[in-house]
Formats: C-alpha cells, sequence, structure tokens
C-alpha cells in the first residue's frame, strides 16, 4: 500500500470516497481519501422539540430540505469534483425507514449520474470503523453506545461477534426518554451529564446485569417515579448516569475478561459522556487493555464513517448495484461481513 | 500447606487456589470495583456473594453438580468452596471431536433444563460458567442466578447461552445449540422448551435496532 502511494502524486491519483449518513437525526456527507484522511465533514442536525423524541417522517423531511446543500458543501470543502469520485457510500441501516430513504436516493442519483460505483455500508460498521480510523486500535473490544445501539463486539472469522448488548432499550433511548419526560430536546446525554455533574447524592436505583447484557427499562420507570415523588432533578440525573453507565462497565468487564481483548474501543454518541468513559477506562485497566475513544467530532452520527467504511468496502472490491441498494432498517452489524480485516480468534 | 495462588482473574471476582484446614480449595473474592461508587459497588459486592452462596446449595438439592460451599464470609465478599480443576467448557469445545461437542452441549441442556424445573435460572449462562471434569459437568458462578419460574428468565438464559456459542464457536453454532436443546427438551419437555425459546428470540429482537428514539 505505502509504495503504491509513494510513487503518485497525492492530490491527483490518490481514492477519494463519498459517504452519505441519514440514519436518524442527521443528515451529513462526508469525503475520505484512501489514505485516511478526512476531507470534509457536512452535517446538518434535526432537532426535535422539546419534549418529543425523533419523529421519522419530520426528520425525512429536513434531511430532504438541506441534502443538496450539504452534498455541494462538502464537495466544495474536500476540492474534489463529484466526477473524480471512485466511490459513493451510503448508510442502509439501521435506521429509521423514511431518513434512509432519503440518503439511498440522493446516494443512487449520484452513483447513476456519474457512473461512480455504489456502495451500500451498515451504519454500525460505520462508528467501529472511524473509532479504529481515529484511534488507531488494531483489535479491540468494541462498545458501541448511542441512540439505536448499545451493544459490545468483538472480531472474529469474518465479522463482528456480539458479546453483549442491550435487553430492552439502548443507553441513548433511556436519557432521551427520560429527557422527554421532563421537556428536554433529545439528543439529551450533555444535558443530563451536566445536571448530574452538580450533585453527588445518591438515590438508589435498579441495577440490572445479566451476564453481558444490561436491561434499562426498569430503570427508567424508576427514575422517572423517583422524578415524580419530589426527588432532585440533579439527583435523578445523577443516580440514573451512575447506575446505567455503571451497569455496562460491568457488562464491559465480563467481555473484556472472557474474549481476553488487549484494547477496549468506545464509539458511538453517547461515546461522549465522560462519566461513562472513565468509568470504561478503568475497566480497561483492571484487564491491562489499552482504552480509546472515537475522535471527538466523530462520536455523533456523521459522513466520514460513511465514507470511510465505503473507502474500505472499495479496496476490498465490493460493490452495491444500484437495484439491489435499498434501504434496510433493521440490519443487524453481526451480520455483515467484513473482508478487510485480519480476523483474530 | 500451598501458597494462595490466583488463578484467574474474573470480571467479578478473583479466584484463588490454596489450602484450607489441609484441603485443597477455591477462594472467590469479589473485589472493589473502582469505577462504581462507593455506595453502589459495597451493596452489589455482599448481596451476591451471599445470594451465590444460596443459590448453590438450592442447585445442589435439584442434584445439578456445583462445588461444594465450603464457607461465607460476607462481610469480606468471599466465598470457600470445593476446587474443581476444569477446563472450562469453552475450552473444551475447542479441542473435542464433533460427537463429543455434541454429547457435552446436550448434558448442559439437560442440567440447566434440571434447574429450570426447579425453579432456579442462571443469570450468565455462558460455556465459561460450565466446568468438565472427566465428562462431568458443573455449573459455576451463581452471583446473578435466581428463584424463577418465569419464561422471561428463562429465556435469558438461552439467549446468554446461544450467544456465547455463538461468538466464540461460531462455525459449529448451529449444531451445537440444537444439540444443547435436544438435552434441554429431554428435561423440561418439549412444549416448555419451545415456549422458551420463542421467548429467547423475542428478548434477541427487543435490544435491536429500536424504531423510535
Amino acid at each position: 500500500m505505502f509504495f503504491f502511494l509513494k510513487g503518485r502524486t497525492a492530490t491527483s491519483a490518490a481514492l477519494h470516497c463519498l459517504g452519505i449518513e441519514s440514519t436518524a437525526h442527521t443528515f451529513g456527507v462526508g469525503i475520505v481519501s484512501d489514505d485516511g484522511r478526512i476531507l470534509s465533514d457536512v452535517r446538518d442536525v434535526h432537532v426535535s422539540a422539546p419534549g418529543t423524541g425523533i419523529h421519522p417522517r419530520e426528520a425525512a423531511e429536513h434531511h430532504s430540505e438541506v441534502a443538496a446543500r450539504v452534498l455541494s458543501e462538502a464537495l466544495k470543502k474536500a476540492g474534489i469534483p463529484a466526477a473524480k469520485l471512485s466511490g459513493i457510500a451510503v448508510a442502509l441501516g439501521p435506521g429509521l425507514g423514511p431518513c434512509l430513504r432519503v440518503g439511498a436516493t440522493v446516494a443512487r442519483a449520484l452513483s447513476a449520474y456519474y457512473r461512480i460505483p455504489l456502495i451500500g455500508v451498515n451504519h454500525a460498521i460505520g462508528h467501529i470503523e472511524i473509532g479504529t480510523l481515529t484511534t488507531g486500535a488494531k483489535d479491540p473490544l468494541v462498545v458501541l453506545v448511542s441512540g439505536g445501539h448499545t451493544a459490545i463486539a468483538a472480531f472474529s472469522g469474518g465479522r463482528w461477534r456480539i458479546f453483549g448488548e442491550t435487553e430492552d432499550i439502548t443507553i441513548g433511548n433511556l436519557y432521551d426518554m427520560f429527557a422527554r419526560e421532563i421537556n428536554l430536546p433529545s439528543p439529551a446525554g450533555p444535558e443530563i451529564e451536566r445536571l448530574a455533574a452538580k450533585t453527588s447524592d445518591f438515590l438508589p436505583l435498579p441495577y440490572v446485569v445479566k451476564g453481558n447484557d444490561v436491561s434499562y427499562s426498569g430503570l427508567l420507570t424508576a427514575s422517572l417515579s423517583k422524578l415524580r415523588s419530589g426527588a432532585k432533578l440533579e439527583d435523578v440525573c445523577y443516580s440514573m448516569q451512575e447506575v446505567s453507565c455503571s451497569m455496562l462497565a460491568e457488562a464491559v468487564e465480563r467481555s473484556l475478561a472472557y474474549t481476553a481483548k488487549k484494547e477496549l474501543l468506545l464509539t458511538g454518541g453517547v461515546a461522549a459522556n465522560k462519566i461513562l468513559q472513565q468509568k470504561l477506562e478503568e475497566v480497561a485497566k483492571l484487564h491491562d487493555a489499552k482504552f480509546y475513544v472515537v475522535g471527538s467530532p466523530y462520536t455523533g452520527d456523521n459522513g466520514p464513517q460513511i465514507a470511510w467504511t465505503g473507502m474500505l468496502a472499495l479496496r476490498a472490491g465490493l460493490r452495491t448495484g444500484i437495484s439491489e441498494a435499498r434501504v434496510r432498517p433493521k440490519w443487524r452489524l453481526e451480520d455483515v461481513d467484513i473482508p478487510w480485516r485480519d480476523g483474530s480468534a | 500447606m500451598v501458597q494462595p495462588k490466583l488463578i484467574y482473574k474474573g470480571a467479578e471476582a478473583e479466584i484463588y487456589l490454596e489450602s484450607w484446614h489441609s484441603q485443597l480449595v477455591i477462594r472467590k473474592s469479589r473485589v472493589v470495583k473502582p469505577y462504581r461508587i462507593v455506595e453502589l459497588d459495597e451493596g452489589i459486592r455482599r448481596s451476591r456473594t451471599a445470594h451465590e452462596a444460596t443459590m448453590m446449595q438450592e442447585v445442589r438439592k435439584l442434584g445439578v453438580p456445583v462445588p461444594a460451599i465450603q464457607h461465607i464470609d460476607p462481610e469480606s465478599w468471599t466465598l470457600i468452596m470445593e476446587y474443581i480443576q476444569g477446563p472450562t467448557l469453552k475450552e473444551e469445545l475447542y479441542v473435542l471431536p464433533a460427537n463429543k461437542k455434541r454429547s457435552r452441549c446436550s448434558d448442559l441442556g439437560e442440567i440447566l433444563g434440571q434447574m429450570h424445573e426447579g425453579g432456579i435460572v442462571h443469570g450468565d449462562m455462558t460455556i465459561s460458567n460450565v466446568l468438565s471434569e472427566d465428562g462431568r459437568l458443573f455449573m459455576i458462578d451463581f452471583g446473578l442466578g435466581d428463584f424463577s419460574k418465569e419464561t422471561e428468565d428463562k429465556g435469558v438464559d438461552l439467549l446468554l447461552l446461544n450467544r456465547a456459542i455463538k461468538s466464540t464457536h461460531y462455525a459449529f453454532h448451529a449444531p451445537l445449540f440444537k444439540a444443547f436443546l435436544k438435552g434441554y427438551s429431554k428435561a423440561v419437555g418439549k412444549k416448555r422448551c419451545d415456549e422458551t425459546i420463542t421467548k429467547m428470540r423475542e428478548i434477541e429482537r427487543r435490544g435491536r435496532y429500536f424504531e423510535r428514539g
């Protein structure tokens, strides 16, 4: 690879892949080069009204409105004309159907018009790949936390294998559904973290770990009922954050002991939570593993995560026919074959 | 006199092999978790230690092989129990011939079924929590176990076990889980076995991508 690049002038001959992200509230477009440089990252986030969750149709309408502008800004910032791209990658799932269809439509049109190969990408794999790209982690146990995922995975035998996950709602859902009740806009993680930092008065709340799995629905109900029975909002935020992050830390520790991996990578939107970062860093230390957190601009959904995964797939010879590029709202990350990684048992 | 020797550092506890009243025993100590605040950590460790001992005695009464508990000290979060050498079923499945792999999984199905019929769920049902000594399977690690006749809780045991086999022995996953279910069905009957499998699938779907954020 290195020698291959060396003989060329970097700008004229390098490969460039564009990636489109539209799985939930973010419409994002990014462009990356094959040496892993992120040349542009433009996003427009649909903000739902306080006290309501993300509405799939409203978010999709937002995406349709901003798509053309986000796309042209991303091309302009990268300084790459669309016709010179080597691949168009798009997140086909998992995510909200109406939102996914906006990204897929734009991608199919671009690919057909410019005759550039199309690559359908799994959004969760995108979170993992941008995590390894920005941290240099080689063979980590991955903790993927967001509105759509709470999963613990490790790579072996050509696929990411799930070692633990939530058995009901995700950690992102827990925070967002709690926030909805108290009229905060979602994603609400940062606001809950800010309120929690004001206190250290701990209220007992249900701590539910099942093997390497967690279950957050009881914690949500109990947190809301504490609030209704007059507990201070800060104390409830603090206690809910402590319990939810500790539960996940324990599930991660169990998975780390089970897999004996020597690297731990935290990625996805909730990876921005400092308390969760601290707890997982402690877990890594206990098992002599190196701890990594995805580069800070790339915790939330973004175009580069799709572009980079598309680039890896493109180099591995993968293509998606335009007629096969249908959205897959429930696409599981463990069902994706990954030919570009060395399998390790 | 044997010096205490750390033989396994698990997620929850440190496992020492040591001599105790001139016997070779296992000492399981639940250690402080620096990632949990003290208010949370102490309660969890104390209750799981006492609880694990209770569950092991009860499981034993059902005729399911478990190491015998010799001593409980909830104040130092420690259990002393009979030493079963192992290997774990997870390790053994790597080296056994295919027919033996299947028969071990079927045996495991039978003893887990026996537990479920007796109203006890394991709560952390993986193939590293099963020791195999001369072909006889011992269940260990009952810290997350519980008294329950709920299909939901039994479904979680099946789900965790299915995933444990799938994630580490993926090449043999289908025949091994099928063999497990054969043994399980033998112990609980076909009807209950089918109900629990249905519940397992339902739980698995629940945690996947959530349609409303």
